[in-house]
């Protein structure tokens, strides 16, 4: 037992050791540093959502950026939309969100009242970020209350994304400032003819109802509420609910076994509203061909439709606000990189990036002359703000939406759900 | 414990002394091997403290409070508990857990003692035949498996072409808000492999001769089983059922998964774990979160105190058959 007294205080020094090592280790991994080695070079972590495709192109543009600032290196992470909310709050609320990200109008407020967002107005003013040269009407997206809180890469609008092969077979041809009358007839002869329902599923989207209620001097969305009545929605979600059992819209049943994937790319609807720069995802993911229709209209001229914008927004936590201004600026003015990023993210936003891509495909090409037109038409209004929790109260929107259109829940008992859902989302 | 006896007995007179001359020392020593033993123990405890106890102890604390994960938590009482109840998505939470709780246990149950009990007898190639069912235990809870669930569960797969050649139209289960509980019911009880091998375990317990000396009182197959199987397996008939139902009320990943990560359609996957994962998670309602978490825990423990009261009508242990 002599030498095992030895035996055990080398034991204790070693456990000891190594449980200092675990321990350590763990706090390298939650410390986090501050992204600058000795040699200066400095380290910036950029998260977007989207797919393999924008990975792609992202990593090429990033490299562009590193050959130029050599003492910059971007560390990059995506995941699709929900995920990317989900995650970013995460780390947002343990105060490790990512250097610079991509950002939508919907995540302004409720953002900046947690003091995430960096505001660029300081970067801008000291010359490391550059808002000229921008296409008209587009930085206004990442405004709130005098702050630049985001950078636009890409203007996007609603649009009707049809099915071209059907929409031909049926024999409907949409024309600027047809009606919602016009419209809704249009779904029914698609269905009569293809058995295709032409819809799928309008009555649930939100940035729809908003172009529906600004047709009509409302807006979904107020600073701080909602900006219609329970009786405008259940009228909206009445007649929603009797086309779905006419035929004409898509199956809700059908929507959700092909989530992820649209179902209008599956094949199971005729047309969608949604951003025009799906067409680019759309036309990756379907079979058929894919075009841009005009917004239905309720006077026969105004769409209601407006600029929106991805952008790319900084951390206020962020240790290297000049470096996530300079990386934006790039990312946002270099013709190069406007040449390989194309529209997947919108149209480009700023003139040198615009003018640097050329579509070459029809269907980039289409989107390019959709905003052009739209702009000619002299629809496009200013965008409307969103609240804190317009994200909640956008997907409770889509899912008690469903919900209804299942005939799960009674149009009223939906209409009554939402509200209630969407206080709570404006007040957390 | 022999060697230990004659140690004692055989040790020279001096190490007796030794002991009996220098308590401290001793006492030194037992205190440096409990040391040592924390020491091997630290990264363990370490993370007990900081990645169990220590989030239960705050989610508590959380459950009384509104907290946005951002804002600092405002104590508010009992109100998150009182709110559950008015919420009609927290009962409908509560609703389809029980039902999958309630009809996906006893199914597969009832599966694995039936499999067990056709595997007891001994047969030709019968490790392949354990080992066959008991795969499905080992990948069922993968995200790869749930994807699979959804194929095979949706419009003109696997399961809708097989049900309409039987006349049952009822098209894919993923997408209709009546039937996708119940493919989630079906994932669970595919595995049914893990009691499988606990139920074979005490089926070869039980002693031949009870059978023999039944069989020669003229004890058909069913009583048999009703009054010599059943009461040599309740213990672990018992320990299936507590730790199966206890598990029910755990699921999440299947639900999560076959539905898309919607807990839908017409929030009929909206198991309790998901919609605590919604709340807490994607409308940063942590404080209810909370809340719903120790809610889920009071009514497990429960359930579960109520099966072990249950215990004394049903379950026979050894010493009452002697």
């Amino acid at each position: 037992m002599g030498t095992g007294t030895n035996v055990e205080r080398r034991t204790v020094l070693k456990v000891a050791g190594v449980s200092a090592v675990t321990l350590g280790l763990t706090a390298t991994g939650c410390g986090g540093s501050d992204g600058t080695s000795a040699d200066g070079t400095v380290t910036i972590r950029y998260s977007w959502w989207g797919a393999e495709e924008r990975a792609k192109k992202i990593n090429q543009s990033i490299a562009l950026f590193e050959k130029k600032y050599p003492k910059i290196k971007v560390k990059t992470d995506f995941q699709d939309y929900p995920s990317f909310w989900e995650k970013f709050q995460t780390q947002a609320a343990g105060g490790n969100p990512p250097d610079v990200f991509q950002n939508a109008v919907g995540f302004l407020r409720k953002y900046d009242k947690r003091g995430i967002l960096l505001d660029l107005k300081t970067q801008i003013d000291a010359g490391n970020l550059s808002l000229d040269h921008f296409r008209p009407g587009v930085t206004s997206v990442g405004q709130v209350d005098g702050k630049q809180l985001g950078i636009p890469v890409g203007s996007n609008t609603m649009a009707l994304v049809i099915d071209k092969k059907v929409y031909e077979k049926a024999g409907v041809d949409p024309t600027a400032g047809w009606t919602w009358d016009e419209y809704f007839k249009a779904l029914k002869t698609i269905y009569d003819k293809t058995e295709v329902p032409g819809d799928t599923g309008y009555f649930s989207i939100m940035y729809l109802y908003d172009l529906y209620l600004r047709q009509n001097g409302k807006a979904f969305f107020t600073k701080d509420g909602l900006g219609f009545e329970e009786s405008d929605l259940t009228e909206w979600w009445t007649d929603g609910y009797s086309r779905v059992k006419a035929g004409i819209v898509t199956s809700p049943k059908v929507v959700a076994q092909d989530t992820p994937k649209s179902s209008l790319s599956a094949g199971h609807g005729a047309s969608e509203f949604t951003w025009d720069n799906f067409t680019v995802r759309y036309t990756a993911e379907g079979s058929s061909t894919y075009g841009l229709a005009p917004i239905p209209t309720t006077d026969g001229k105004d769409t209601g439709q407006y600029l929106a914008s991805l952008m790319l927004s900084g951390s206020a936590r962020t240790k290297h606000p000049k470096e996530v201004a300079q990386f934006i600026n790039f990312m946002v003015h270099d013709p190069a990189v406007g040449k390989i990023m194309g529209y997947d993210r919108g149209i480009l936003a700023t003139t040198d990036q615009y003018d640097a891509f050329k579509p070459t495909d029809t269907v980039q090409k289409e989107i390019a002359q959709y905003e052009v037109d739209t702009a000619k038409a002299g629809v496009l209004g200013t965008i409307t703000p969103h609240p804190s929790g317009a994200d909640t109260a956008e997907s409770a929107f889509l899912r008690i939406g469903g919900d209804m259109a299942l005939g799960k829940t009674k149009v009223a008992d939906a209409v009554k759900q939402f509200f209630s859902e969407a206080q709570a989302a404006f007040s957390a | 414990m022999g060697t230990a006896v004659t140690l004692v007995k055989d040790a020279p007179p001096a190490a007796r002394k030794t002991r009996s001359a220098a308590p401290a020392d001793r006492k030194r020593r037992g205190r440096r091997e409990n040391l040592a033993g924390y020491l091997f123990m630290s990264p363990w405890i370490a993370g007990f403290l900081l990645l169990t106890a220590g989030p239960m102890v705050a989610s508590l604390y959380f459950a009384f409070t509104d907290y946005n994960l951002f804002n600092s938590p405002k104590w508010i009482g009992f109100d998150n508990f009182t709110r559950m109840f008015d919420d009609p998505r927290w009962q409908k939470s509560v609703e389809v857990t029980a039902k999958y709780v309630v009809i996906g246990t006893p199914l597969k149950l009832l599966l694995a003692l039936g499999v067990a009990m056709l595997l007891a007898q001994s047969r030709r190639g019968q490790a392949l035949y354990r080992a066959a069912f008991y795969a499905p235990s080992l990948i069922g809870a993968s995200v790869s498996v749930g994807f699979v669930w959804r194929s095979l569960f949706s419009d003109g797969a696997v399961v809708d072409r097989t049900q309409s050649l039987f006349g049952m139209h009822v098209g894919g289960w993923v997408g209709d808000p009546d039937w996708i509980l119940y493919s989630l019911v079906a994932l669970t009880v595919w595995q049914f492999g893990a009691p499988m091998v606990i139920f074979l375990a005490g089926l070869k317990q039980v002693p031949r001769e009870l059978y023999e000396a039944a069989e020669m009182d003229g004890a058909g197959p069913f009583r048999r089983f009703w009054s010599i199987t059943l009461p040599m397996i309740s213990p672990v008939l018992f320990f299936n059922v507590l730790l199966e139902t206890v598990h029910s009320f755990q699921i999440f990943g299947s639900a999560y998964v076959v539905s898309n990560s919607q807990c839908g359609p017409a929030d009929a996957t909206l198991v309790y774990t998901c919609y605590l994962y919604q709340q807490g998670f994607k409308n940063a309602q942590m404080g209810f979160a909370s809340a719903m978490a120790w809610m889920l825990l009071l009514a497990v423990a429960l359930v579960t105190a109520v099966l072990f009261w249950s215990q004394k009508k049903w379950v026979h242990y050894e010493e009452d058959v002697r």
